[in-house]
């Protein structure tokens, strides 16, 4: 009966209804916009991260995997030391390096390559041909092999700078294209090349000679992966161990602007339509006093008056909220594509991920919101003197 | 390199490199051997670093192989968008020393180079990229575009969000100005009845609509100055950097106002037009 009360008062002026509607569907658009940027960033990432099921990084002291050039030394040692502890199961050295395709003297294409082991890569994913097999072969993603023209089968000449003084390339040696891979942590748009690391740490010559920017290592499990950090921590002064909390925690807080830009304008637009229904159930409630007084004077609870009033605010808010679940779910897509062309960005990573509990928790969100609204407006209606309202009302 | 058309010619050059610094001494270095060194006045304040202190710089964490240097100066950090993420510690070394102390050999990553004018700048592109093998030279204006691609996503994230405020805004501020005109509806009843014309009630109604739009865009350009304020001293904490966040500008104030007292000029225009349309007698109510 109070739902039932509650629509029709709010029918009475379908233009104001209306209009208050879209206000609110709106907000609750951009509420829910902002539930899934905050929590679907982290989300994401740490799934992004376990792809392959490596719960930990290893990279030089102080630094981020691939953040700088920095790089490990005496990776070999560092790899059969971190086998060795308990709990791992598996380690995964890279080492990344800047590598020029030499298509003439004059042209040349630069490509980050990854040097690794394919039996325990958890970089790259074959989408055609064949994985890496031996010392002469490398493997390439699509926009490789549209800069450079090349195809499966392919003998390449690759290396790894320049010598300007001699005006010769350095570190140059010929490989075979075997397969198309897909890499999981790199742009789509970042021409790619993945070869043995011991290739790749040749041709870098003394500079790169057993040195890896990146160890991976898998846990038994995921509740082991903290102790397995302690361990590997203790292996080497000159390695950090991130775990997957740590690396979330430090990309969040590089992407710390988007979080607090989402909780500010999710309170903003959740404050101004508090203040709106407010408004709007106020006036409602001014305009119905004679009404309410008679209600009131024929017998009918405080309670009962205070009730329909609030459910005013919540049915208001509440239908300006589904309808904003729909209009947010098509404004995170559009926010999407936007962020989606941050430069370095791989494809598989997401700003927004829609989760029913986000959607659960801006819907929470508003009812609450729309009742806050309704309780002022309640108040007043409830406590109305009958006797002076009808008076006012027969008056005017 | 013959770069002989150039009349004046600046050269610096960078490296950059992953070096650790750790104090070993707090008296002031005399020797002539030990170098100087600019570090962050972020690690500066973090670690007890002050002017003249001594420290160890090495390439890498641990290593007993590094070398002493004296703290000479301490560099704020610019207020470069680019860096406000980024929180690793930032050093400063003469070119010789840093080769020396990573083991760089004669390299460099980077050159700047300074024209003698706009008009010189294309042929010395040219002529440095036609003698130049492993490398290539840039106008600073192009890296400044290529590097900007991330400020101008923010912006267009920005632009977007704005958009949809300005939707929800739009919104509520026909619907707050069509409740308080409604709100006037006995007044106008009997300002009909009296035989004032409908289209004075309607100018009459459209200008004190209008009047409520600029009053609240103002108080709002009030809001939005203290906010801002806000804003900028949470970020640059959190950031530790001068940079500024959020801007209110003459335009964005201009745009504002004009945006709001249109959108309520037009919703006092349709609810004056609604209220007149109805007989006076409705109007009250009977």
């Amino acid at each position: 009966m109070p739902v039932r009360l509650a629509m029709l008062a709010l029918f009475r002026h379908p233009a104001r209804t209306l209009l208050a509607l879209l206000g609110i569907a709106v907000s609750a658009a951009l509420l829910l916009d902002m539930v899934m940027l905050a929590s679907g960033m982290r989300e994401n990432f740490k799934g992004f991260l376990m792809l392959r099921g490596y719960q930990l990084r290893v990279a030089p002291k102080g630094t981020l995997p691939f953040d700088s050039d920095a790089t490990i030394d005496s990776a070999t040692a560092l790899v059969a030391a971190i086998s060795k502890l308990q709990g791992v199961t598996a380690v995964s050295p890279v080492l990344g390096a800047q590598v020029q395709t030499i298509a003439s003297r004059d042209s040349t294409v630069t490509a980050f390559t990854l040097g690794l082991f394919p039996d325990v890569q958890g970089d790259y994913e074959m989408m055609r041909g064949a994985d890496l097999a031996d010392s002469s072969s490398v493997l390439a993603n699509d926009k490789w092999l549209a800069a450079t023209g090349h195809v499966i089968g392919d003998t390449v000449m690759l290396a790894i700078g320049y010598d300007p003084q001699l005006q010769t390339v350095v570190g140059q040696r010929q490989f075979v294209v075997r397969g198309v891979a897909r890499f999981h942590y790199i742009a789509p748009t970042q021409p790619t090349l993945g070869m043995l690391l011991p290739v790749l740490q040749g041709m870098g010559g003394s500079e790169r000679r057993d040195r890896a920017s990146l160890v991976m290592v898998k846990a038994v499990s995921d509740a082991d992966a903290e102790a397995v950090r302690t361990r590997i921590a203790g292996v080497s002064p000159r390695i950090s161990a991130i775990s997957l909390e740590g690396a979330t925690e430090a990309v969040e807080q590089r992407l710390g602007y988007f979080k607090q830009l989402a909780l500010v304008l999710g309170s903003i637009s959740l404050a101004v339509g508090v203040l709106l229904v407010t408004t709007l159930i106020t006036i409602g409630v001014n305009e119905r006093a004679g009404e309410i007084a008679v209600l009131r004077a024929i017998g009918v609870a405080k309670a009962s008056i205070v009730w329909q009033v609030v459910m005013e605010g919540v049915v208001l808010t509440g239908a300006g909220a589904i309808t904003g679940i729909g209009i947010g779910l098509v404004t995170a897509k559009w926010l999407e594509r936007i962020l989606s062309d941050f430069p370095g960005l791989p494809s598989t990573f997401r700003f927004f991920v829609f989760q029913p509990r986000d959607a659960g928790v801006a819907l929470a969100m508003l009812a609450g919101a729309g009742m806050l609204a309704g309780i002022y407006p309640a108040w007043r209606a409830a406590s109305m003197p009958i006797a002076v309202t009808l008076r006012r009302e027969a008056v005017a | 390199m013959s770069v002989r058309w150039c009349i004046g010619l600046l050269a610096a050059l960078y490296i950059t490199a992953p070096v650790r610094a750790q104090v070993i001494d707090s008296a002031p270095s005399r020797s002539p051997l030990v170098r100087t060194i600019a570090l962050d006045a972020r690690l500066a304040a973090d670690h007890g670093v002050q002017l003249g202190d001594t420290v160890r710089v090495s390439a890498a964490p641990g290593d007993s192989l590094g070398e002493r240097a004296v703290v000479s100066a301490l560099l704020a950090r610019r207020a470069d968008p680019s860096e406000i993420a980024r929180q690793e510690y930032r050093a400063r070394l003469h070119l010789d020393h840093l080769q020396r102390l990573i083991n760089y050999g004669d390299r460099v990553d980077r050159f700047a180079v300074q024209s003698a004018g706009d008009a010189e700048r294309a042929t010395l592109l040219d002529a440095i990229n036609s003698s130049a093998f492993g490398f290539r030279a840039w106008p600073s204006a192009e890296i400044a575009v290529r590097t900007s691609r991330t400020f101008q996503v923010v912006r267009r994230f920005n632009s977007a969000i704005g958009v949809i405020t300005i939707v929800a805004s739009a919104a509520f501020l026909l619907c707050i100005l069509l409740l308080k005109i409604d709100e006037r509806r006995r007044d106008v009843a009997a300002l009909r009845m009296m035989g004032i014309s409908p289209a004075t009630i309607v100018n009459s109604v459209v200008i004190e609509a209008g009047i409520i739009a600029l009053l609240g865009s103002l108080a709002g350009v009030v809001f939005g100055l203290i906010v801002a304020r806000l804003v900028n001293w949470h970020f640059q904490g959190v950031y530790r950097t001068t940079l500024a966040f959020t801007l209110v500008t003459p335009q964005t104030v201009l745009f504002a106002c004009v945006l709001s007292v249109l959108l309520g000029t037009v919703a006092g225009w349709v609810a004056a037009r609604r209220l007149v349309g109805q007989p006076a007698l409705t109007l009250l109510g009977r």
